[in-house]
């Protein structure tokens, strides 16, 4: 969820794609974000098995670049992650960071102390649920667009297609937005634009 | 695990989903059914499984220790890893075949000591404390019989392993016991503005100020007031890393080199496996650069520990 103006998420397309999406009813984000669940969960049976040791885990996950959070009840039964635009505090742990951060922690794809050690993440509440989850999500080999390409039967190739063409474009768009933010905090430090 | 093998290492460490190993944390370890896997895998890509049964059995019941170690020799590990002598007694008599290693937590740093394990069960590799100098591991390496294996990146342990009872104090785990050191259900972080705290149970171990790489709270990692100065007593949140003294290390006989890793992410298994496979295999190439790996390292930092030595 969006932070206060005195502590700012990085600038990065995810937090353009954010406010372009605010806008948007929540319900038609959670429709969208059930199919892509369901399709990862179909591909990862036991994905919360290993959370079997924890009564009724709750965690906050909160991309600070997006205008909302998620809740994901990792009940090994019924597990299920839903958008909400505010915070109840009622969750097990939070897990707190830029969305891209989230989505290579979810892969497997960094690590998840040296996010926390560097300070790109922020984990609060019952840190043995935080610990647990990493080890069923690392156990798990989760690929997100992998996952839910491959359940789309004769729609995978191009999705595949589409995939391949929105990573170079978000690639160049993340490349164009540094720029950006390199001159603005350079005319910002020179003083005001000629 | 995969991540391990994958990455080049030639044997890896593996523990039962319980208090008979010295990671016993949430949702982490392997299954009877996952170790059975696991050892195919390994032995498939020429890589060998040790079991690590290295915390110390509950007093009146063994039962599952002794378990854990029918258990691994019927799968096939290629060796286990012991700090008991009750359980290397019971391992040397029910399975003489099978390899043992002497875990750390027995802290066997003197030649005596090794020459002990080794006489009365047979031990064929002892992993060193991380307490001694590169110097005192040489000349320990001349008078022993058995293999040793050192520690080359991970966390610091300053304590004595196996006898260290910080845990304990504060948490009521240890790691000698319950195979946990500060375990995360006595964790806590609070993010409270102009600062990040740690705390373990009831005591604040750390704050941290924005943007100041943070560490883990072991107590004996904490940032405390003694004499009216705030300082790490014991040990900076800091990283042992000796990639740098690998051929120091080999040139004083050490046989194993070893990295910590069974409680971390595949993310960074991979990643410090990769550049130890990459320096081990280029040992004599002075044009391979090696990685200093400071991203995965707690506090950003790195040390020699105590290959090194300063005292303050």
């Amino acid at each position: 969820m969006f932070p206060a103006l005195n502590n700012p998420p990085p600038f990065s397309p995810v937090l353009v794609a954010g406010i372009l999406v605010r806008p948007l009813p929540i319900t038609v984000i959670q429709s969208i974000l059930d199919a892509a669940f369901q399709r990862i969960l179909r591909h990862h049976n036991g994905l919360f098995e290993r959370l079997d040791c924890l009564e009724n885990p709750v965690f906050l996950i909160d991309p600070v670049d997006l205008p909302f959070v998620f809740v994901l009840d990792a009940n090994v039964e019924q597990p299920r992650l839903q958008v909400c635009s505010e915070t109840h505090g009622q969750e097990t742990a939070t897990i707190r960071g830029p969305l891209l951060i989230l989505i290579k922690l979810l892969e497997g794809r960094v690590d998840g102390d040296a996010m926390f050690f560097s300070r790109d993440l922020l984990i609060e509440g019952d840190t043995e649920a935080v610990v647990a989850l990493r080890n069923a999500i690392d156990d798990a080999d989760i690929d997100i667009a992998n996952d839910i390409i491959s359940s789309l039967g004769p729609f995978a190739r191009p999705a595949n297609f589409a995939h391949r063409f929105a990573s170079r474009f978000y690639n160049r768009l993340e490349g164009d937005l540094a720029l950006l933010h390199a001159a603005i905090s350079s005319a910002r430090q020179n003083g005001p634009l000629q | 695990m995969k991540a391990a093998v994958d990455s080049g290492a030639d044997a890896v460490y593996l523990g039962f989903r319980d208090a008979t190993n010295a990671r016993n944390f949430p949702g982490l370890n392997f299954s009877r059914a996952e170790l059975e896997h696991a050892i195919d895998y390994a032995h498939d890509r020429n890589c060998k499984i040790f079991l690590a049964i290295n915390t110390f059995p509950e007093a009146g019941n063994a039962a599952p220790w002794h378990s854990a170690v029918d258990d691994g020799a019927a799968f096939g590990v290629d060796a286990i890893i012991l700090a008991d002598v009750g359980l290397l007694a019971y391992t040397a008599s029910k399975h003489p075949d099978l390899r043992r290693h002497l875990s750390v937590q027995a802290s066997a740093s003197n030649p005596e000591a090794i020459r002990f394990y080794q006489e009365e069960f047979d031990v064929k590799r002892v992993v060193l404390p991380r307490v001694l100098t590169l110097p005192e591991i040489s000349a320990l390496n001349r008078e022993i019989q058995v293999e040793s294996e050192v520690f080359v990146f991970g966390g610091l342990c300053v304590m004595a392993e196996g006898r260290c009872a910080l845990s304990s104090y504060v948490t009521g785990q240890s790691p000698n016991t319950n195979g946990v050191c500060s375990p995360a259900c006595a964790v806590r972080y609070e993010d409270e503005g102009d600062r990040l705290v740690s705390r373990l149970a009831d005591f604040t171990i750390n704050t941290f100020a924005p943007g100041e790489a943070a560490g883990y709270p072991t107590l004996c990692k904490g940032r405390f007031i003694a004499n009216g100065k705030t300082s790490y007593l014991f040990e900076d949140p800091v990283s042992l890393n000796a990639a740098t003294m690998l051929q120091d290390l080999a040139a004083a006989g050490v046989s194993g080199l070893k990295i910590e890793g069974r409680q971390r992410g595949k993310a960074y298994v991979a990643k410090v496996v990769t550049s130890f496979r990459r320096s081990i295999d280029s040992t004599h190439d002075s044009n391979v650069e090696v990685d200093d790996l400071i991203s995965v390292t707690e506090g950003q930092r790195r040390t020699a520990g105590a290959y090194d030595k300063t005292w303050r």
